[in-house]
């Protein structure tokens, strides 16, 4: 009834080793009411979420990265360690640790939790997938193992409706709220005494709650037999890879003609039912043609980074990096780069981010100088347009020959990270060992609560881009394209008398010689804050320079008609490594803290991109 | 039965082990004939750790080999623990995957030969096919 007046609020934190279910534990706690840290201008990764504790208080819940222990390998295991020792500037030390573990795996997560618990923060132990772990007939005695440990042990399924219900009744604030520690925790790098006295006082812990390691289970195993073999498991591999980018197509054709439709459709409407002027143009070439140029993507973006999810979720990915591990060690990647480079499928800035789990520097640097080169799915509506409008749907085989082009596409932006790799490797001098150690977890069916929930995130992320940073950059373009008005008695379309045009005209002069028109030139400009753009800056140059009234849904049969194959080819090959995206180097300035990288970036992939479309311009120009 | 086997090979063995660099491991805990390093072993093979050493191969001078010793252990590489080598990479097994304390791991080689283990003989071994089992009948 009364507002509480003191501090209302009971900051958490999740800690736990990865794969514990910790992520999964911190959805059901916090559902969707939680603020992934977004990109530009963090300089921690964060999950942090919130919900209403059974006392009507607010518990602030975040979810720090994983970690197998307070001795760090890698940077997202050092925030870990720093946060709890209230050493992260904006993010004070926990009030309540939620030390999470995997019943299933429970040495190496108790292990962790002795550790956690030595700092003297109040903790309470959650202990994860009881479920599980009961079907495979090994009993923990919870009673014994809080009262050895001195914590409250807490049930916990986290995959399951009300698996929390346990925990969420223990971490009421009032009980937490006398517990309160004022000083910063005790602190020292582990010795080898230390690690010795943990692993005694762990045999100990799990002697005395009777713990048995439980026996793989034989389906499992079964799976890895296949998985993990050298020669089925690459096949296996790179069946997933191939089915996954062919679904990106065949699957999202239909929701992306609906799209397409709606778009033309309202265009009509709008151009339909307002004057002709300024507004209606703007609506309908600014707005609609522009921003529904790129929102007719959104279908492929979405099942890209469904596969993605499920991969992960599955559990697949770390057994791909065990395959490709001595494959990626010839360029001097380790397998553990596999992971962030196949998230910069979707998007390089979070694939960038996720190189912190990269032990060694310049392992890490590697794979954040390459992230680039895979090919995102900002790439998509570009690629998806020029092959939609020049390249033949004809069969070849089973495949189809536009489905043949984009696979080929990103096959040579992997080749050329390959390559860029392999130079940084000759060139990068003194090499730190960057260890492998990389955690196989259970196999696991991917949750559908939790893909959904990834994938509204990414629907959020894709919508807030296009109604934000694109629209505001068609409204711009549209601006600049329409002003000044051409000259009483002028022959050409009106766009070659406004701004852009001469700016075009300009640009034309530098790109002239890789077959780009003044309309491909005034695209790249707004394509530079975010690539998918260019798509819609191309619909709304073409839609104001095109005489009569076509609008948006239209730039297919324009660009087939107009431009050369040499020409499109060109700017295929200048998307596949152009820089073309300002946040990407902001978020590789920031996770490496200089200048000096991003700066480096823009211009090898500058250089890249221009010889590479140079040398297609010539080659397709002669051939055809 | 692997527990069971590891059991057998606890009472049947107490012969003292060359001790291992990094922790004071209680050699007559880990009892073993010889230590091996874990890289050394096949596919399906079966060991439990007798501690881990130095090894070359992570050459940096940074003291990275302390920091891939000290994550081995804390990722239960520790003396006494059971573990089984499931896959291993073509031509070398490098990386290889091991289980070890109800965990799975993919390791590099130069990270499995930081590893000493005793083999454990599997019931379909070479000549002691029949000595286990007779102690373990002892036993029950």
């Amino acid at each position: 009834m009364d507002a509480p007046v003191s501090t209302p609020s009971l900051r958490i934190a999740l800690i736990g080793v990865p794969n514990c279910g910790k992520t999964a534990l911190f959805n059901r706690l916090t559902g969707s009411r939680q603020k992934v840290a977004n990109y530009p201008g963090v300089t921690v990764e964060r999950r942090e979420g919130e919900r209403a504790a059974l006392d009507g208080r607010v518990l602030r819940i975040l979810d720090l990265p994983g970690t197998y222990s307070l001795s760090p390998t890698t940077l997202d295991e050092a925030i870990t360690r720093d946060v709890l020792l209230g050493r992260v500037a904006d993010a004070p030390a926990p009030e309540l640790v939620v030390c999470v573990v995997d019943a299933v795996h429970l040495p190496i997560g108790l292990r962790l939790a002795l550790e956690v618990k030595r700092l003297g923060l109040p903790m309470v132990l959650a202990l994860n997938r009881m479920d599980v772990v009961a079907r495979r007939g090994v009993h923990i005695d919870m009673a014994r193992l809080a009262s050895e440990l001195g914590v409250p042990v807490l049930p916990t399924i986290a995959v399951k409706r009300g698996g929390a219900d346990a925990l969420i009744e223990a971490i009421q604030p009032a009980r937490w709220e006398h517990r309160r520690s004022i000083a910063a925790p005790a602190w020292h790098d582990a010795t080898a005494e230390d690690a010795e006295q943990t692993q005694s006082d762990l045999r100990g812990l799990l002697a005395a709650v009777g713990y048995a390691a439980p026996k793989e289970s034989h389906w499992m195993a079964r799976f890895d037999a296949v998985l993990l073999h050298p020669v089925l498991g690459l096949v296996v591999l790179i069946a997933v890879m191939f089915v996954m980018f062919q679904a990106v197509f065949s699957w999202a054709e239909a929701p992306m003609n609906w799209i397409d439709g709606g778009m033309a459709w309202l265009g009509e409407l709008t151009a339909a039912n307002l004057p002709e002027g300024p507004l209606s143009s703007l609506l309908v070439n600014g707005i609609i043609g522009g921003a529904g140029a790129v929102l007719v993507f959104l279908p492929q973006i979405l099942i890209l980074f469904l596969f993605i999810l499920a991969l992960e979720d599955s559990c697949y990915l770390p057994r791909a990096a065990y395959l490709l591990d001595r494959m990626m060690g010839g360029v001097g990647l380790s397998g553990r780069a596999f992971i962030p480079l196949l998230s910069s499928f979707a998007c390089a800035i979070p694939g960038i981010m996720a190189a912190r789990s990269i032990p060694g520097w310049r392992d890490r640097l590697t794979t954040i100088m390459i992230a680039p080169l895979m090919t995102c799915s900002a790439r998509l509506p570009v690629y998806a347009l020029l092959i939609g409008a020049l390249i033949p749907a004809t069969a070849v085989g089973p495949f189809n020959l536009q489905g043949l082009v984009m696979f080929s596409l990103y096959v040579a932006g992997i080749v050329a990270a390959l390559a860029v790799a392999w130079v940084m490797k000759h060139f990068a001098g003194v090499r730190q060992y960057s260890p492998l150690m990389l955690e196989l977890p259970d196999y696991q069916w991917p949750h559908a609560g939790n893909l959904l929930l990834g994938l509204w995130e990414r629907v959020k992320i894709f919508l807030s881009r296009v109604g934000g940073i694109i629209l505001a950059l068609m409204i711009v373009l549209w601006f600049l394209s329409t002003y000044p008005a051409p000259p009483d008695g002028a022959t050409g379309p009106p766009i070659q008398y406004s701004f852009a045009g001469r700016l075009g005209a300009v640009l034309e002069y530098i790109f002239a010689p890789i077959g780009f028109n003044w309309q491909i030139s005034i695209a790249l400009v707004p394509g530079m804050a975010a690539r998918e753009v260019a798509v819609g800056a191309l619909g709304t140059v073409y839609a104001m320079s095109a005489a009569g009234d076509d609008v948006a849904g239209q730039l297919e049969p324009v660009i087939a008609a107009t431009w050369s194959l040499a020409t499109a080819c060109s700017l295929l090959a200048w998307y596949v490594f152009a820089p073309q995206c300002l946040s990407t180097l902001a978020v590789v300035k920031r996770e490496t803290n200089s200048w000096r990288y991003p700066i480096i970036m823009a211009a090898y992939l500058f250089a890249l991109a221009y010889v590479a479309s140079f040398i297609t311009y010539r080659a397709v120009g002669a051939l055809a | 039965m692997s527990c069971v086997s590891a059991k057998c090979e606890l009472i049947a063995f107490t012969s003292a082990t060359p001790k291992p660099i990094l922790q004071g491991v209680n050699s007559s805990d880990s009892n073993a004939r010889s230590a091996h390093p874990l890289a050394e072993l096949r596919r399906g093979e079966a060991a439990v750790v007798s501690g881990l050493a130095e090894v070359a191969g992570f050459e940096d001078g940074h003291g990275s080999g302390a920091v891939v010793l000290a994550r081995l252990r804390d990722l239960g590489f520790v003396a006494g623990a059971h573990c089984e080598v499931i896959a291993k990479m073509w031509p070398v097994g490098d990386p290889m995957v091991v289980r070890v304390g109800g965990s799975t791991f993919a390791l590099r080689r130069a990270e499995a030969a930081a590893v000493q283990v005793t083999r454990l003989e599997r019931e379909p071994a070479t000549q002691t096919a029949l000595a286990p089992k007779n102690t373990s009948a002892a036993l029950a």
